[in-house]
């Protein structure tokens, strides 16, 4: 039947929805409920004192004035410096589309049914992917109740698209670890090289910020983690062809997985 | 009914590997099972036979030949032959989390009719002696089996596939799983079994084929291949074995294993009875009984054969 695999992935899924929402929310509604603490100004200062690598280590470019506001405290204190906590969740839900399935053997029994391999990786991906979604809403929420419960001045809506942004870079991380869980069969070497991928990444990004203005600046475009800027986000609303971008490219990696599944042997 | 063929497979190759590395894990086989037989497959570990049922479900992909299962193409048609059939793995591993009846709602509902293919499951449960409401990390390895065999069997389909199906069953269990498959029998469904259990194999399975290093030695009826040329016999003499009688016998080049307890004689023949006859002759003899080999004996005889080779 269509959608039973989606149902079952999402069974077994919600819970740890749940517990990583909850705990990803409580950070933000924290950083939300310290805003009041901070003078703004103060902190605009402080972060001029420090130097270009260290602001670029916590996803801060030159543009500081952004920064100097409470949007951007968030921006910093919760979205920038969690760029890669934000990547764990998708790593996880990317290796159970195929590769925990293969290593514990019970893809064989799955594909011993009458389903197509395609619509097991298509459905545990629109399955995974909504979780990521649901895991978004949760910040979302313990954000939004941080701005209620600490009477912060925040605009709402501008949170809304930071963190609604996390969605199609959650989706293109969990299809990226999906691709090399297909390509390198073995769940362990799978983990080691998108671990690898998501660290050289955030340190490209890390060496693009610094380096603004050099000739090493392009380095950072190499990043994905570069199309997801907090502050520019906080500046310019959804910067839809980087949201476009994202989405096509996980389209692609979708497309990538899908061909290799099916040409390829199943737990060997 | 019997002669239309379930199960082709012609000149089916699988290696794993490339250049030095590589494993040839099936050499070119040839098999038919037919319509309403059981047919065992034996071999040894690393026969081939996990890689033959892998490659008949499309788990895995040929190097060379091809199979068709109820004439549909294994490759082409996977999913519609799926719906036909039922698999047990032999190393069963079940979504740990999950209750057994939540896995079988769950593979039920792959397969399309979640209502009527969870009743029928109920009954196989209860037959089995099977409790469904464990979550299956609770599970004994013993439960876990009965669990995928309620999964393999529970929509009654048309040709069941199973790998080594009563590893850690209990012998009560296991009869109750023979009874089922000769009830699967008399509907005229087939079952594809492999085992290294050879006394199983011998209990029910109409047919046996035999794998070892990738290679079919041998396929055969269960009555043939233990109808084999060679027997354990028995000599029991009035009076005191005849002085050198022992030697005279492993002096024939069809005795071997000769062994003498008392005023008995134990040897294995191969061929017919005469020499044996004119040499025993020499003495008083009381009694003579003549063993059939077992499957288990058989098994080995190509395995040791094959090692002379």
């Amino acid at each position: 039947m269509i959608g039973s695999v989606f149902l079952e992935t999402l069974r077994t899924t919600w819970k740890q929805m749940l517990y990583w929402g909850v705990g990803l929310s409580a950070m933000g509604l924290l950083v939300v409920i310290m805003v009041p603490l901070f003078n703004m100004q103060d902190m605009a200062n402080l972060l001029q004192s420090f130097p270009p690598v260290i602001l670029a280590m916590i996803g801060v470019g030159q543009e500081l004035e952004i920064f100097a506001t409470n949007e951007g405290f968030v921006a910093i204190g919760f979205f920038g410096k969690s760029a890669l906590i934000f990547a764990v969740y998708p790593v996880v839900m990317g290796m159970r589309i195929t590769a925990n399935e293969e290593d514990s053997g019970t893809m064989d029994v799955l594909l011993s049914l009458p389903i197509e391999r395609a619509r097991v990786i298509v459905e545990k991906f629109l399955a995974y992917g909504l979780s990521c979604v649901g895991v978004v809403i949760l910040i979302y929420l313990g954000l939004h109740l941080g701005v209620i419960l600490g009477g912060v001045d925040l605009d709402v809506a501008r949170l809304l698209e930071v963190t609604f942004y996390l969605i199609p870079v959650m989706v293109f991380i969990m299809a990226a670890t999906m691709l090399i869980a297909v390509l390198a069969r073995r769940r362990a070497v799978a983990l080691g090289i998108i671990t690898a991928f998501v660290i050289v990444s955030y340190m490209l990004q890390t060496i693009g910020l610094a380096a603004e203005g050099t000739v090493a600046e392009p380095i950072g475009a190499v990043s994905f983690l570069t199309y997801y800027n907090a502050g520019d986000i906080l500046a310019q609303g959804f910067i839809w062809p980087h949201i476009a971008g994202f989405v096509i490219l996980s389209g692609l990696l979708l497309l990538a997985s899908l061909y290799r599944y099916e040409g390829r042997d199943i737990g060997v | 009914m019997a002669s239309e063929s379930v199960i082709e497979i012609n000149g089916l190759s699988k290696s794993y590997g490339s250049g030095k590395k590589q494993t040839l894990a099936l050499n070119a086989l040839d098999l038919t099972v037919n319509r309403g037989e059981i047919f065992g497959y034996l071999g040894p570990n690393g026969a081939g036979k996990t890689t033959t049922i892998r490659l008949l479900l499309d788990l895995i992909r040929p190097s060379a030949g091809s199979a068709r299962i109820f004439g549909l193409d294994i490759r082409a048609d996977s999913v519609e032959i799926h719906r036909r059939i039922g698999f047990l793995p032999g190393e069963l591993t079940l979504w740990e989390n999950r209750t057994g009846s939540q896995i079988i709602h769950y593979v039920a509902s792959v397969r399309g009719d979640a209502k009527g293919i969870a009743k029928h499951a109920d009954e196989l449960a209860e037959r089995l002696d099977l409790d469904t409401s464990k979550r299956v990390r609770d599970l004994s390895s013993g439960n876990k089996r009965k669990l995928g065999l309620v999964a393999a069997m529970m929509h009654a389909p048309e040709l069941l596939i199973l790998d080594e199906p009563t590893g850690g069953l209990d012998p009560l269990v296991q009869q109750t799983f023979h009874a089922m498959m000769d009830e699967y029998r008399d509907k005229g469904k087939t079952v594809f079994l492999s085992s290294h259990v050879l006394s199983e194999v011998q209990a029910i399975c109409d047919r046996v084929g035999i794998l070892r290093g990738g290679e079919l030695k041998a396929v055969e009826s269960v009555e043939k291949i233990t109808n084999v040329e060679f027997h354990w016999v028995d000599v029991t003499f009035r009076d005191a074995i005849p002085i050198g009688l022992q030697q005279q016998l492993e002096g024939l080049p069809s005795i071997s294993d000769v062994s003498t307890n008392g005023r008995r004689i134990r040897l294995r023949m191969l061929g017919d009875f005469d020499p044996l006859l004119r040499v025993i002759s020499s003495g008083y003899v009381e009694m003579v009984h003549v063993e059939e080999p077992s499957l288990e004996e058989i098994f080995l005889a190509y395995y040791s054969g094959d090692k002379e080779n």
